[in-house]
């Protein structure tokens, strides 16, 4: 599903190019939920950036379900990652003036995957499956942050991707809440969606098909 | 509706107070401009309306008197299909203890059968009966006069009568009579022999039949009737063809729409420059939500369309707001300028164009100005958005403006490094600013430059006093009258005339009086002469080209700057005057600004043909009251048998200046307060703006010990700063400006270049004006963030 031949990002700063990944080589089946782990400024991010298309390589290549999108143009890679990935953040990043269902709702608006008339009983169906259904209706400042989270999750499966990435989802969390969140990563894995989730949640053995550990950049843990 | 329809929508109202500001800013300038389009539809259509309705003459022919026979032989012709004559005699009225004003008298035959150039009738008695007057209706604050009053007259020689005033007209084809300082009044024939005239008529309108507004079928027209006329044993002396179909004030109030008509776009302008900056800022608190919806596949073509959704949106409530405000602003304009052009506005209905335009104006500035804030924001990368902070990190302590604040207290130095975090922004809050500061300060230079140049010009005149003869009279006379006259340091008599250049072939318009009668067609190339001793002491003129005249000097000619572009230095000028035509030779230009056309010869000249004879008097006095002399020296001149028909101090002569200046000065003074406006909410857009970005900087400040004091102290600083900032641009940019607008404004509408004077205390006014604007617009922002808690002030986002 997901594969990744000599990754290499280097950002340019003021002291001069800084390597953010140097030569990481990846491959995520489908279906598999993988933890991302390791210190601040080890490269988590960026890996999730350039598996989801929200930045270039400097070198290096990016196959997702077979598509190479480190040569996809900025245009058609918007419309790539609204079919194909779904993203939750760390600070969840609703849209504040927008109901938790119309949340939900926006990717398939801009995807126009799924027909008109079908968004809302989508939207609602998805809000069931994570748990905040009842909210559906309410603007996101009124969700605490586990129930926030868990309207991010239903946004990020709106268009049925095939990839959900993750950066620390239950960073912002307490530990009862990230626990139900993860699980809720679980049961999507499950389901046969790749997911990636950048955490520093330890106790994840149960619940992870592998870990990936970046230091540095580079990978120097990759264990199922 | 889609979510990004529910967010377009809601994100305005979520966000009041930003959009609040935005669609003032916006309704400004689009009420601005839409009060100018509309008074333009109103005036433009009005005025002429108002002047057509009263049925204006296609020409006007003096004769001698006119009778009835004459009349309707005129009226025979099938190309006049009316005529109707008319009398207009010179006179003064009385309006204080030894204070006279001129009076203009209309002779009409009958009041009942007023069928061209009619009058509208105002107020009190119509038509007047022996022995009464109507005035004009803005001339009766002239004359200081109301109806039931009982006027004292002179007549053309010098007889006091009296007159009651019985009523007011309205006469649309008149110049404002307070402008002219002069008294419009309407008399019979049977009142005018009352008080002395002889009771004729010796002026015919005509109204041609077909092709009303067609000049040259007038003319041709004319040429007929003048043919008939004398014919008939009525020798013609004067024709006079206004534009046809114009309002006499059209050209002036065409002029004066399009000064307001740029002050309006400018005002648009600047509200577009506030908008841009709000956009802008708004946009900057969207990044993120960009970022996420980019991230969940929104394309930049359809985030773009949710903010210029909006824009349209902001532009829809802005056009609400400002059409009733326009429309306001546009009767309170037409409604001026009908008052100074005295006419009358019968409607203020404002035509749909109008409504479409303000419209299509109204949405598009927004989309405008929305455009490049939204566009760039749309195309920033999901990364970058993700993680903006809002505030740039810009390098600072690297440039010169940073060493230069070297030395200044922290909290200060961090005010004033604030003020420049958002260079974009700060940059157009200063032009916002400082475009009320040029206003200003050029409107104060230009009052100046005005009133120099008007002292400049009566300098020139070192008489105190003009009185004008009806004929020329002997001079032993009038010095014998000067003799017995107490109060007269210095006295000369001078000789005033009328001449037209001969290179004209298209005699069209005409106000004169030809002083040696004759029948003569004068045009638009006529210019007053003025015969004086060469070596006069009542004159001193500021000679710009050539010399002045000099004594043993005959047939030369020195013009003023209006005439000098007909009638060119050191070439010989044959001129029409009289039924002569002599040749002169200009030796010399001298500037006489707001001035018509006149030439300045020898007397040498007359003396030569009308030895001893004078028509005009100027008089220097030795400081005794002008008024005392006045009334002396006209006693005197009738116990000589002289006619005196005017006299004119240089006081009178400088009001009618002093109105018409007070008019472009106030204007000045009025735009330049509007304009302030707009850069003061400008400056407090901004600053509201650069407070709520930096809400969590405050609690940082706050959490390490900055009291809400220091907070509101620092932000005040921060506008005051760019108070101060734009004062010292717009101090630099008023100057030139001026000097600018005097050179192209008055050359275009009075040809006549201004005196650049630069106003030292408008330059102060502006300057504590800035500060004063840049600590109110302060003062909310800072109030707010003083008083916001630590916890909230971190908790902003």
């Amino acid at each position: 599903m997901i594969e990744l031949r000599g990754l290499t990002k280097s950002y340019e700063t003021a002291a001069g190019a800084f390597p953010a990944l140097r030569d990481v080589t990846l491959n995520v089946p489908a279906g598999e939920m993988v933890a991302v782990v390791g210190k601040s400024g080890s490269g988590k991010s960026t890996l999730l950036n350039l598996i989801g298309g929200i930045d270039y390589p400097t070198s290096g290549n990016v196959a997702i379900a077979g598509t190479s999108i480190h040569t996809m143009p900025a245009g058609k890679l918007a419309a790539w990652r609204g079919r194909n990935i779904g993203f939750v953040f760390q600070f969840f990043q609703l849209l504040p003036t927008l109901t938790v269902a119309e949340n939900v709702m926006l990717p398939m608006d801009f995807i126009r995957k799924v027909p008109a008339r079908e968004r809302r009983p989508r939207a609602l169906t998805l809000l069931n499956r994570v748990g905040v259904l009842d909210q559906a209706d309410k603007l996101p400042a009124a969700l605490s942050g586990g129930q926030q989270q868990r309207v991010a999750i239903a946004r990020a499966l709106a268009n049925e991707p095939s990839v959900i990435l993750a950066d620390e989802p239950t960073g912002n969390l307490d530990s009862v809440t990230a626990a139900a969140v993860l699980e809720l990563f679980r049961q999507i894995a499950n389901g046969g969606t790749t997911v990636l989730v950048v955490t520093h949640e330890r106790d994840l053995a149960k619940i992870i098909d592998r870990k990936v550990e970046l230091a540095d950049g580079r990978i120097v843990e990759n264990a199922a | 509706m889609t979510a990004p329809w529910h967010k377009a929508i809601r994100d305005v109202w979520h966000e009041r107070t930003r959009t609040i500001l935005v669609i003032l800013a916006i309704s400004l300038g689009i009420a601005g401009f839409s009060a100018v389009m509309s008074t333009y539809a109103i005036l433009t259509r009005e005025l002429d309306r108002g002047y057509l309705a009263t049925n204006p003459a296609s020409a006007t022919l003096w004769t001698d008197s006119i009778d009835d026979n004459l009349v309707a032989a005129i009226k025979s012709s099938t190309a006049v299909s009316d005529a109707e004559p008319r009398r207009t005699v010179r006179a003064r009225i009385r309006t204080g203890p030894m204070e006279w004003r001129s009076l203009v008298l209309f002779i009409v035959k009958d009041y009942g059968d007023i069928r061209v150039s009619t009058l509208n009738r105002e107020t009190g008695a119509w038509p007047p009966g022996t022995g009464e007057m109507l005035i004009e209706r803005d001339a009766f604050q002239v004359a200081k006069a109301k109806i039931g009053d009982t006027v004292t007259i002179k007549n053309s020689d010098g007889d006091e009568h009296t007159l009651r005033v019985t009523g007011g007209v309205h006469d649309v084809g008149q110049a404002q009579a307070r402008m002219e300082n002069a008294v419009y009044g309407y008399i019979t024939l049977a009142t005018l022999a009352q008080i002395g005239e002889e009771p004729y008529l010796d002026q015919l309108k005509i109204l041609v039949a077909r092709d009303r507004y067609d000049e040259a079928h007038i003319r041709a027209v004319v040429d007929d009737v003048k043919r008939v006329m004398e014919k008939n044993g009525h020798p013609v002396r004067r024709v006079e063809i206004p534009e046809p179909g114009k309002h006499p004030h059209a050209a002036l109030t065409g002029t004066l729409l399009l000064i307001i008509s740029t002050f309006g776009l400018f005002v648009l302008f600047l509200s577009g420059i506030i908008a841009t900056n709000l956009l802008t800022a708004m946009m900057a608190s969207q990044v993120r939500q960009i970022g996420v919806m980019q991230a969940v596949g929104g394309s930049r073509l359809q985030i773009a369309r949710i903010y210029l959704a909006q824009s349209l949106l902001l532009g829809a409530c802005a056009v609400i707001l400002a059409i009733p405000a326009g429309m306001w602003g546009a009767r309170a304009m037409s409604l001026y300028m009908a008052k100074f052009l005295n006419f009358d506005i019968t409607s203020f209905a404002v035509p749909l164009w109008v409504y479409l335009l303000v419209a299509a104006v109204g949405m598009i500035v927004p989309l405008l100005c929305a455009l490049y804030p939204v566009w760039h924001a749309a195309d920033i990368s999901i990364r970058e958005a993700l993680t903006s902070y809002g505030v740039s990190g810009n390098k600072l302590r690297t440039s010169f403006f940073d060493r230069a604040l070297a030395g200044i207290a922290r909290p200060q130095l961090f005010a004033i490094r604030n003020s420049f975090r958002r260079r974009t922004r700060v940059l157009l809050t200063i032009a916002t600013l400082a475009a009320g500061g040029v206003f200003f300060m050029a409107a104060l230079n230009l009052r100046s430059s005005m009133i120099h140049t008007l002292d400049g010009l009566f300098a020139q005149r070192k008489y105190d006093l003009m009185v004008q003869f009806a004929e020329l009279s002997p001079t032993e006379n009038i010095e014998r009258a000067v003799r017995n006259t107490r109060g007269i340091a210095r006295a000369e008599t001078w000789i005033v005339s009328q001449g037209s250049t001969l290179f004209s072939k298209k005699p069209t318009a005409s106000h004169s009086v030809g002083l040696h009668g004759g029948a003569t067609t004068v045009d638009k190339n006529s210019f007053v002469i003025i015969a004086m001793p060469a070596d006069t002491h009542l004159m001193q003129p500021e000679i710009i080209a050539g010399r002045a005249l000099k004594p043993g000097d005959e047939d030369t000619m020195v013009v003023n700057s209006a005439l000098a572009s007909r009638l060119p230095l050191d070439k010989p000028a044959r001129i029409q005057m009289g039924p002569g035509q002599p040749t002169f030779r200009v030796v010399g230009i001298v500037r006489e600004p707001f001035s018509p056309a006149v030439a300045y010869i020898p007397r040498a000249f007359f003396d030569a043909r009308h030895p001893g004879m004078a028509n005009s008097l100027r008089l220097k006095l030795d400081g005794t009251p002008i008024n005392q002399v006045k009334s002396d020296l006209e006693a005197n001149l009738r116990k000589e048998g002289l006619r005196p028909i005017a006299s004119m101090s240089n006081g009178d002569g400088r009001y009618g200046f002093d109105q018409h200046m007070l008019m472009i000065y106030i204007f000045l003074i009025v735009m330049s307060a509007v304009i302030a406006l707009v850069g003061g909410l400008g400056l407090m857009t901004t600053m509201s703006l650069n407070v709520m970005e930096r809400r969590r900087e405050m609690g940082i400040l706050r959490a390490i010990g900055a009291t809400p004091a220091v907070v509101w102290l620092m932000i005040v600083i921060e506008g005051v700063f760019i108070g101060i900032v734009s004062w010292i641009v717009a101090t630099v940019i008023a100057a030139p400006l001026s000097k600018g607008v005097s050179a192209v404004l008055f050359m275009a509408m009075m040809k006549t270049r201004l005196d650049s004077i630069i106003e030292i205390p408008g330059i102060l006014i502006w300057l504590a004006i800035s500060i004063a604007l840049g600590a109110i617009a302060s003062f909310l922002p800072a109030w707010h963030a003083s008083r916001s808690s630590v916890r909230e002030a971190l908790g902003y986002e």
